[in-house]
């Protein structure tokens, strides 16, 4: 489904992905994990077509495509979707209407119809009620004033609502207690499915005990440098990260 | 009217046109205010580009057009012409003045609590000329420029409302004025006064619209006393053709714990100012200013806030906001002024424009005058572009790039929007500004 071979990218100048290798077939949960500065975000934010991540060698193909000549629009449209690590506070947006458009754009590159308003509502409600949150979501301004939990919720949320087919959550665990990590969690894993692939980026394991991963990444300065199953994140939680990075360096 | 002003730009001949004597020609007091502006505007002539007040608005490009003033009362405009411009589902009293005359077949002010007296200023003048003594043209007196003289020494006719004391007009009362295009280029000197007593309130919404795209210009001026404890909520919606001239003068006299809400949207006109003057004449009353501007190419569009806190213990608000893209240019010049016994006042005076061009421009200049130490005052201002981040989250939900410009644009202008009290109305204007930006390039 994804195919990243040998990514190289600058920010600002500065090289932070060194040639990242990853695989991701259909149905598959990846997480992810690293240290600060190792370049997950970047990893995530270059998959998405963030402005100024400057991909400088390698290539990315999601079902076929060249992703890395699509707009961030082709690319939400293709089914790649990015929950922020920081959701951006959109005031004045109203939450319904931006929850139109986005789910209207999508389905359209689908070539489904556009919803009528009351499917549409009963859509929203019913994925709310996921996420525990509230139907006055609806009536505010997107992310304006949302406490740093609801926010995460949000993204959730409007994840559970475009139903990507590829799902890359950055650190979405950052800033939840315990219980608003469980709802996310409750939410992400409601959408996995034989289809959906998901890609988890996170600095700590904690996440990774709500929602299972197939396959845990290690990413350090910039490439991946271990992989394995589930177990390889409660090694990294008891040992650290530098047990790896001094692996590799011996 | 004779002799010639020594500036170039006959304004006199503004005042000159084939149409009915002017109101109230036998009442000494306005026959002695209209004479003593006229000799203003003779002795002053007119300023040049560096008089501060004129320093970024073109002053040449309005007087050097030769208006006229209209001939005859329009009589043609029926209710059928005004459908396309009424605001859908709107409750509300209304005055409608068709190239600055009031139309009274057009009105409807049935239903008026007891008491209140509205109608033509003309009317008054002729038939009542005390009932406005003492208020019209005193509120407002020499005015900040000369185009409130202007209006003194011409006004043709207007809107006058006196609400007695602790009278309540619940429905809003929606005054319109329509402009239709004429051959000649003609001027519009509408004059209002609205005078709430004690603890009366009132909701007015105040409209400039056109049939067609001619050349006009309008220049009314608007005089408003608040008495003790009164409210005025005031929406304004300036719509005019794109190739109109539009200038408002608003003088505002706010009496003791009175309170003004006003929600200031300038749309249209090639060439708009307004100027929102405001004197607290006892503690603890309120002002709350806010307005959306809106200029494309060939518009420039002006606000001139004066806000004179010459008394303790009251507050004003001032928040305005602008979008400029094509070749559009705004000016927002906003004056708060707090005297030295003015102590415990609350002032803030905010300004925010968003810039989609490169050829667009704005000129901020927010002046924060304190003479007070006890005081609460903050100003600020922000002329910038559409966020980065805002735009990639909305891009990553699959909203292709010019929509999602659009609704940032559209979430900028709503918190101006929301503010206007009638829902109607607000669902009105809007409208009118999804449209506006719908058409603009936002590149």
């Amino acid at each position: 489904m994804l195919s990243v071979k040998g990514l190289t990218a600058n920010v600002d100048g500065k090289q932070i992905l060194k040639g990242l290798d990853l695989e991701v077939g259909p149905g598959e949960m990846h997480a992810i994990m690293g240290p600060n500065g190792s370049g997950k975000s970047t990893f995530a934010h270059v998959l998405s077509g963030r402005e100024g991540y400057e991909v400088t060698g390698g290539s990315v193909r999601f079902e076929g495509t060249d992703l890395l000549g699509l707009e961030p629009e082709q690319r939400a449209q293709k089914g790649i979707f990015l929950a922020f690590q920081y959701p951006v506070e959109l005031p004045g947006v109203n939450n319904t209407y931006f929850l139109k458009a986005a789910l209207n754009a999508v389905r359209k590159a689908r070539g489904e119809t556009e919803l009528d308003a009351v499917s549409f509502m009963r859509l929203m409600k019913e994925r709310l009620k996921i996420l525990h949150l509230d139907d006055s979501l609806l009536k505010r301004a997107v992310n304006a004033g949302f406490s740093g939990g609801e926010k995460k919720r949000n993204e959730i949320f409007q994840m559970t609502l475009l139903e990507p087919k590829l799902a890359i959550l950055d650190e979405t665990d950052s800033g939840l207690d315990i219980d608003a990590l469980r709802i996310v969690a409750e939410g992400v894993n409601a959408l996995r499915s034989p289809e959906r692939s998901m890609i988890v980026v996170t600095h700590y394991q904690r996440l990774l005990d709500y929602i299972v991963p197939d396959y845990v990444h290690v990413l350090a300065k910039g490439r991946i440098i271990r992989s394995g199953g589930k177990e390889l994140a409660r090694e990294l939680e008891e040992k650290g990260y530098s047990w790896i990075a001094g692996e590799e360096a011996a | 009217m004779s002799g010639d002003l020594k500036t170039p730009g006959n304004l006199e001949g503004w005042l000159q046109g084939a149409g009915q004597p002017l109101p109230g020609s036998s009442v000494p007091w306005l026959a002695a205010q209209r004479a003593g502006a006229l000799e203003r505007l003779r002795a002053d002539g007119i300023p040049d580009n560096k008089s501060e007040g004129w320093r970024y608005t073109s002053i040449r490009s309005l007087v050097d057009q030769p208006f006229s003033r209209y001939a005859e009362q329009v009589t043609g405009v029926e209710a059928a012409d005004l459908e396309d411009l009424l605001v859908p589902d709107l409750d509300a009293y209304r005055v409608v003045l068709v190239n600055g005359r009031v139309v009274p077949a057009l009105c409807n002010l049935d239903g008026l609590p007891a008491g209140v007296r509205a109608g033509s200023l003309r009317e008054i003048l002729e038939a009542d000329p005390d009932a406005v003594e003492g208020r019209l043209t005193a509120i407002a007196g020499g005015g900040v420029h000369l185009f409130t003289a202007l209006n003194t020494a011409g006004m043709d006719d207007g809107f006058v409302l006196l609400v007695p004391p602790g009278t309540v007009v619940e429905q809003p009362i929606e005054l319109i004025h329509l402009s239709v295009g004429m051959d000649e280029p003609r001027v519009a000197q509408p004059r209002h006064l609205l005078v709430l007593e004690d603890g009366a309130q009132a909701v007015l919404i105040e409209r400039y619209v056109s049939l067609g795209d001619s050349l006009y210009c309008t220049n009314s001026v608007l005089e408003i006393s608040l008495g003790s404890d009164s409210v005025l909520k005031h929406d304004r919606i300036q719509q005019e053709s794109f190739n109109a001239f539009h200038l408002t003068g608003l003088y505002l006299s706010q009496g003791r714990a009175s309170r003004y809400e006003s929600v200031n949207v300038a749309l249209g006109a090639a060439w708009a100012r307004t100027d929102l003057v405001v004197r607290f004449t006892d503690r603890a009353a309120e002002c709350d200013l806010k307005g959306l501007y809106l200029a494309g190419d060939k518009q420039v569009t002006d606000f001139h806030l004066d806000v004179e806190h010459g008394v303790p213990g009251c507050a004003s608000r001032e928040s305005f906001k602008g979008v400029l893209y094509g070749k559009g240019r705004a000016v927002f010049d906003g004056r708060v002024f707090v005297a030295p016994d003015a102590q415990k006042t609350d002032a803030h005076l905010s300004n925010k424009n968003l810039v989609l061009s490169r050829n667009a421009e704005v000129d901020a200049k927010p002046q924060l005058e304190i003479h007070a130490d006890d005081v609460k005052c903050s100003h600020g201002t922000t002329v910038g572009q559409i966020d980065a981040d805002a735009l990639f989250y909305l891009r990553t939900r699959g909203i292709r790039a010019p929509l999602a410009r659009r609704m940032l644009c559209m979430g900028f202008a709503e918190e101006i929007i929301q503010a206007i009290g009638t829902d109607a109305l607000q669902g009105y204007v809007s409208g009118l500004v999804g449209e506006r930006l719908e058409k603009a390039p936002l590149e």
